[in-house]
């Protein structure tokens, strides 16, 4: 019996440990293949007509549309529902454009976690109603707006070294990670 | 397109055979199989063929199809850190004369930046023959991808690869170098299927008086993975 146990806790650690795994696809779309209602939002909250490219990405669970442009000089990645509902809006900055305070506090988790760390992209996450993103992007406004952070960091500790996809919030504390999975790199190793 | 490359063709044999070095030309089409066997173990296969059609040592200078060998590779490597693996591989090469034998070590290095990537590879490796020494082999490539569409690379979209390996060489206290320029255009169908097309240009006997050697290769490249 307890060896029935440990190889069920053992298939169910395999099983959560798959589903904390960052394998992302993303398929290139046309324009008329999303949701007018996408199109409509994001003509509203970028104004004026920008060079958008339209993806459909799928993580194996749930697929999503997301919109990739530039806007102020930062690249933006706007994710909405299979309907055109806007989800979230991600904002690609640099590691100086952080709030001190809140790079503090990530360091301190990364220095408290690995032995061995270097972050490799940043993006402020931007989670609301459609409205109030809109307010974001064209009024810089973040009334009833969830501000987290996905920072891609190199961890390496005594028993893990991957590189993972954090997630932390406002503040800069650590919520959830999971590991990304690079892409092959047979055609650059034989 | 095709009448420009036959000219630089022309123009790179006239040059080279005005300073009495060899130049030769061929198609090069390889493919490779690769999967995981476990966590951190993973199983490359892999077939490259020189197919010569032009040689400057001809002396109709006519083209003339050659096969001039096959090489039939399987590696094992094993994942040191996300970016980094090891790897130890044998090849069998099939060719005239006398097939051979060559063990392989290798170390390959993955350098991400924001929007390309650079591989880096260190290798060493053996020949056996059955009347000659040992040759012995150090090189080092670095081939950098960088997407033509974006800037990230996605299923359907294409990319332009850089290569340069320099290959150090020894067999019985005899020494040379020989150096690989390779540009590809590639087309990353998903994570699963990539292909290249491109050119590689080789010279090599640069420590061998009188017998410098270009080498340039049309080569096709299919890269799968299960």
């Amino acid at each position: 019996m307890l060896q029935i146990n440990t190889i069920l806790f053992f298939l169910l650690c395999v099983a959560i440990g798959n589903a904390q795994e960052k394998n992302e696809v993303e398929k290139r779309v046309k324009k008329g293949e999303v949701h007018e209602r996408a199109i409509e939002w994001l003509n509203d909250a970028f104004e004026k007509k920008r060079k958008t490219k339209w993806y459909l990405q799928t993580d194996g669970e749930k697929e999503v549309f997301e919109a990739k442009l530039k806007h102020k000089n930062h690249l933006h990645s706007v994710e909405f529902d299979l309907d055109g509902n806007v989800r979230n809006v991600e904002v690609l900055i640099d590691e100086n454009e952080l709030e001190r305070e809140v790079l503090k506090v990530i360091l301190t988790y990364l220095k408290a976690n690995y032995t061995k760390f270097s972050i490799s992209k940043i993006q402020i996450q931007y989670t609301g109603e459609g409205e109030n993103l809109e307010d974001v992007i064209d009024e810089d406004e973040f009334e009833d707006i969830t501000i987290n952070y996905e920072i891609e960091f190199y961890g390496k500790s005594d028993t893990e070294d991957e590189l993972w996809e954090g997630l932390f919030d406002a503040k800069g504390t650590f919520l959830e990670k999971r590991v990304i999975n690079l892409k092959a790199t047979d055609n650059l190793d034989y | 397109m095709n009448k420009r490359f036959l000219i630089v063709l022309f123009i790179v044999s006239f040059s080279v055979k005005a300073q009495g070095e060899r130049f030769t030309f061929g198609f090069l089409p390889e493919a490779s199989l690769s999967y995981k066997i476990s966590e951190n173990y993973s199983v490359t296969h892999k077939i490259e063929s020189q197919n010569g059609i032009y040689d400057s040592n001809n002396l109709n200078e006519e083209l003339e199809y050659v096969h001039r060998l096959t090489d039939l590779q399987s590696f094992i490597s094993r994942k040191l850190s996300p970016f980094v693996k090891a790897g130890i591989g044998y090849q069998y090469r099939i060719e005239e004369g006398e097939n051979t034998h060559r063990t392989i070590q290798q170390v390959s290095i993955l350098q991400r930046e924001s929007f390309y990537r650079i591989g880096h590879r260190i290798r060493i490796d053996e020949t056996f023959y059955k009347e000659a020494p040992l040759l012995f082999r150090a090189r080092y490539r670095i081939k950098g991808q960088v997407p033509l569409q974006g800037l990230s690379l996605d299923p359907g979209e294409k990319y332009l690869s850089v290569s340069n390996e320099l290959i150090y060489m020894t067999q019985s206290s005899e020494d040379d170098l020989e150096n690989r320029f390779a540009v590809s255009l590639g087309f990353y169908f998903d994570d699963k299927n990539k292909f290249e097309v491109g050119l590689d240009y080789r010279t090599d006997d640069y420590l061998v008086e009188d017998r410098f050697r270009h080498r340039l290769w049309f080569k096709l490249g299919y890269y799968k993975s299960l």
